[in-house]
C-alpha cells in the first residue's frame, strides 16, 4: 500500500478504501478505491448528493460501522500513524470522543430527549475526564460548560443549561450536539451535514463558529454536506464523491473557481444564480444512481453531458490535472 | 394588473405558553406571529416572501390556505373578500388556492398510492366528474415531471424530489386561482432543488400561475419571484419588485440579510453575524440591534412608500416618497 512514513505525515491519511455492505439482497459496495490525505489543522469538505457515500465514509473513519454488515474489502485508515483497521473495539472505544469527534445531522435525534443541556454535557465531559485521568471539581465542570456554550455564541448560557432539547430551536439544539462534540477536545472533527435543515442565517452563524474554532484551537474538521455552498465557505480543501467514489479533489478556491469534473460542474450549475428572466438551471438531469445497480464505466456518464464511448466501458482512475489536483475523467486525459 | 391575492393589515396571534387560558383572549401573552402585513399577488406573477426561521411566513402561507384564522385584517381572493368565521368562504379559499409544504415525507399518506392521493383532492374538490378524473390525473403527472409509472407507486418508493412533484400534483389536479409555496424546496439535494424550481418555473408559464413563494433562501426567491416581501418577526419590513430589494435593499435588516447571502466563496471567520436578539418589544422591531437607530425609532415605524412600487418600513425614509429609485 503506502510507506508508512508518507502515511505518517498527515493527520488522516486514507488509502485505497473499499467497502462492501452485506444486504438481504446480497453484496454492495459503498465505498471503491477511496484516497484522501487530511493535514493537521486544515478544514475539508467531502461534497456529493444524497447516496454518494459521504456519510459511510466518515462512519468509517470514526470506526462506527458494524462489521457484519460492513466489510471492509481492502484499504487503510490512518491516523496519527496508527492503522485505525487494526485497532480492536476497546481501543477504538478511546479514540472516539476525546480523539475523533463526530457530529450528526439531526440534532433532535443525537440528543437525549430527557436529558437536560447540562446532563449531555457532563456525559461528554465526563468522557474527557476519563480519558485523561483529570480531577475536575464540579465548579471546575460547570465552567467547561458555561465556556464551551459561549464558545459556540449562545446567548445566556446558564439558561439554556437548564433546557431540554424540545426547548431550543434547531441551530441551538446542533450547536449543543457541537458543544458534546468539542467539549472532549478531539484532534479531528466530523461533521456530518450539520448545517442541512437549517435557515441560510443559522448555517451562516455555525460555519463562523466552526471556523473560528479550527483557527483558535487547530481542530482538524471534515464537513461532509451536499451542499458545494456550504462547503466553500470555510473549507481549505473539497472531495467531490459520487457513487461511492471521489470524483474531484482539490483546494477550494480552485475547484470552486474552475471545477474539472462534469460532475462537480454539474453541482454548481445547480445553486440558483440570477433573477426571474434567467435560463433554467443546467442541473444534472435524473438523480444519483442506486448503488446497488451501477453504469458499467464511469458511475456519471448517464448523466454526463460530454459522455465519450470509453466513458461507458472503462472508469477512469483518479488522474492528476494540475497542481495537488486529482479528477476522475477521462477528459483529463486527453488533454 | 388584476391581484389573485389582496391581503390588507393581517395580524395573526398566538398564545405564548403559560399565557392566558383562551387562545385569543388579550393580553401580553399573546404573541403576534403575523402583525400588520399587507400583501397583494398579481395575476401570473410570483410574490416571495423570505425571511428567517419564525419570521412568520409559514403562517401567512397557513393563513392563505384556511388554515390560521387571522385575528384581524382581511383577505381577498380574487376581488372576494374571505369572511374566516364562515364556512362557505373557507371552503372556497381552500378549493381555489393549493399549498405545498416543506416536508415531503410527512405530507403524503404512507398508504395511499400517488393515484389515490390525487383521487382524494379530486374527489374533495368536486370540481370534475368521475369520468374525468383518470385524464385529469394523467395530464398533472405529466405536468410536474413525473413518470407515468408513479402513479402507482407509494410514496416510500419514491425519492424526495418526486415526492415532492407528487404534493406539487396534488395542489393542482384541480386548478387552482393560487398556488403557495412553503419552502418547497429545502428539505432536498441542491442538485434535485435545481430541477424542481426549473419545473416551477415551466408550470408557471404552461399554467400562468400565480404564486406566492416562501423560503429563507436568496439565492432561491431571486430565481423565482417578480417581487419580493422581507419579513422580521412578523413584520413586514420591506417590499418591491425583486431585482431591486435584492441589489438595493433599503432597510437596515434588508440590507444585513443580502450582506449574509452564502455565496460560493470563503467567509472570513470574524465576519459580523446576523444576531439572534429577537426583537425590540417597543418601537421598531429592529430598533435593539439596527446599526443605524435614532430617536425616531422608539415609534413603530409604518411602511414608507419609496417610489416605484417599493416600501419600507423604516424612519428613514420617512418623507423621503420621491426618492428617486435606482
Amino acid at each position: 500500500m503506502q510507506s508508512s512514513e508518507t502515511a505518517n505525515s498527515h493527520l488522516l491519511a486514507v488509502e485505497g478504501l473499499t467497502q462492501d455492505f452485506a444486504t438481504v439482497d446480497g453484496r454492495v459496495r459503498v465505498l471503491e478505491n477511496v484516497s484522501m490525505q487530511i493535514e493537521k489543522g486544515e478544514i475539508v469538505g467531502i461534497v456529493g448528493e444524497s447516496g454518494s457515500g459521504k456519510t459511510t465514509l466518515g462512519l468509517a473513519i470514526i470506526g462506527l460501522l458494524d462489521s457484519p454488515p460492513a466489510d471492509i474489502i481492502s484499504g487503510s485508515i490512518v491516523f496519527e500513524g496508527r492503522d485505525m483497521l487494526m485497532l480492536s473495539a476497546s481501543e477504538l472505544s478511546h479514540f472516539r470522543g476525546p480523539v475523533i469527534g463526530m457530529v450528526f445531522q439531526e440534532s433532535l435525534a443525537a440528543l437525549n430527549p430527557v436529558y437536560r443541556t447540562e446532563a449531555q454535557l457532563r456525559e461528554s465531559i465526563e468522557v474527557l475526564r476519563r480519558a485523561q485521568k483529570l480531577d475536575l471539581t464540579e465548579g471546575a465542570e460547570r465552567k467547561m460548560m458555561v465556556d464551551i456554550l459561549k464558545d459556540l455564541r449562545l446567548d445566556k448560557p446558564e439558561v439554556v443549561l437548564k433546557k431540554y432539547p424540545h426547548e431550543l430551536s434547531g441551530g441551538m439544539r446542533q450547536r449543543i450536539s457541537i458543544a458534546m462534540a468539542i467539549v472532549e477536545k478531539p484532534r479531528l472533527l466530523i461533521l456530518d451535514e450539520v448545517t442541512t435543515g437549517l435557515d441560510v442565517y443559522i448555517q451562516n452563524r455555525i460555519l463562523t463558529i466552526l471556523k473560528d474554532l479550527n483557527q483558535r484551537t487547530g481542530t482538524t474538521m471534515i464537513l461532509i454536506t451536499h451542499d458545494l455552498t456550504v462547503a466553500s465557505q470555510i473549507c481549505d480543501k473539497l472531495f467531490v464523491m459520487y457513487a461511492g467514489r471521489l470524483m474531484e479533489e482539490g483546494k477550494t478556491q480552485e475547484v470552486v473557481n474552475a471545477p474539472i469534473h462534469p460532475y462537480t460542474q454539474k453541482l454548481m450549475a445547480a445553486i440558483p444564480q440570477g433573477f426571474i428572466d434567467a435560463p433554467p438551471l443546467p442541473a444534472p438531469t435524473g438523480e444519483a444512481p442506486d448503488i446497488r445497480s451501477l453504469p458499467t464505466g464511469c458511475k456519471f456518464h448517464p448523466r454526463c453531458p460530454f459522455v465519450m464511448e470509453k466513458c461507458k466501458e472503462n472508469e477512469p482512475p483518479l488522474l492528476e490535472a494540475s497542481d495537488g489536483r486529482h479528477v476522475s475523467c477521462w477528459l483529463v486525459e486527453k488533454k | 394588473m388584476n391581484n389573485i391575492v389582496e391581503a390588507d393589515n393581517l395580524t395573526v396571534t398566538f398564545r405564548a405558553r403559560g399565557g392566558g387560558s383562551f387562545l385569543f383572549e388579550r393580553g401580553s401573552n399573546m404573541i403576534n406571529a403575523v402583525d400588520d402585513v399587507s400583501l397583494r399577488v398579481r395575476e401570473g406573477e410570483t410574490f416571495g416572501l423570505a425571511g428567517e426561521t419564525g419570521s412568520g411566513k409559514s403562517t401567512i402561507a397557513r393563513v392563505l390556505v384556511g388554515l390560521y384564522r387571522p385575528r384581524s385584517g382581511s383577505v381577498k381572493l380574487q376581488g372576494k373578500e374571505i369572511d374566516f368565521r364562515k364556512k362557505a368562504d373557507v371552503t372556497y379559499l381552500r378549493r381555489n388556492v393549493g399549498i405545498v409544504f416543506q416536508d415531503p415525507v410527512g405530507s403524503l399518506n404512507p398508504r395511499l398510492k400517488v393515484r389515490e392521493i390525487l383521487n382524494e383532492a379530486l374527489v374533495a374538490q368536486k370540481a370534475f366528474g368521475r369520468n374525468e378524473f383518470e385524464n385529469r390525473i394523467e395530464t398533472i403527472i405529466d405536468h410536474v415531471g413525473l413518470r407515468k409509472s408513479s402513479i402507482e407507486a407509494y410514496p416510500r418508493e419514491l425519492s424526495g424530489g418526486e415526492k415532492q412533484r407528487v404534493s406539487l400534483a396534488r395542489a393542482l389536479v384541480v386548478p387552482k386561482k393560487l398556488l403557495v409555496l412553503d419552502e418547497p424546496t429545502s428539505s432536498l439535494d441542491v442538485s434535485i432543488q435545481a430541477q424542481v424550481l426549473n419545473t416551477l418555473r415551466k408550470l408557471k408559464s404552461d399554467l400562468a400561475l400565480s404564486c406566492l413563494f416562501i423560503t429563507h433562501d436568496i439565492n432561491v426567491i431571486k430565481y423565482m419571484s417578480n417581487s419580493l416581501g422581507i419579513l422580521y418577526y412578523g413584520k413586514l419590513v420591506e417590499m418591491g419588485p425583486t431585482f431591486k430589494v435584492v441589489t438595493n435593499p433599503r432597510h437596515p435588516y434588508t440590507m444585513k440579510l443580502m450582506a449574509n447571502v452564502p455565496r460560493l466563496k470563503r467567509v472570513e471567520a470574524q465576519q459580523e453575524l446576523l444576531t439572534e436578539q429577537g426583537p425590540s418589544p417597543t418601537g421598531c422591531i429592529y430598533s435593539k440591534v439596527c446599526p443605524q437607530v435614532f430617536e425616531k425609532c422608539v415609534n413603530a415605524p409604518p411602511l414608507f412608500s419609496l417610489g416605484s412600487d417599493r416600501f419600507a418600513a423604516c424612519y428613514l425614509y420617512e418623507g423621503n416618497a420621491q426618492m428617486s429609485d435606482g
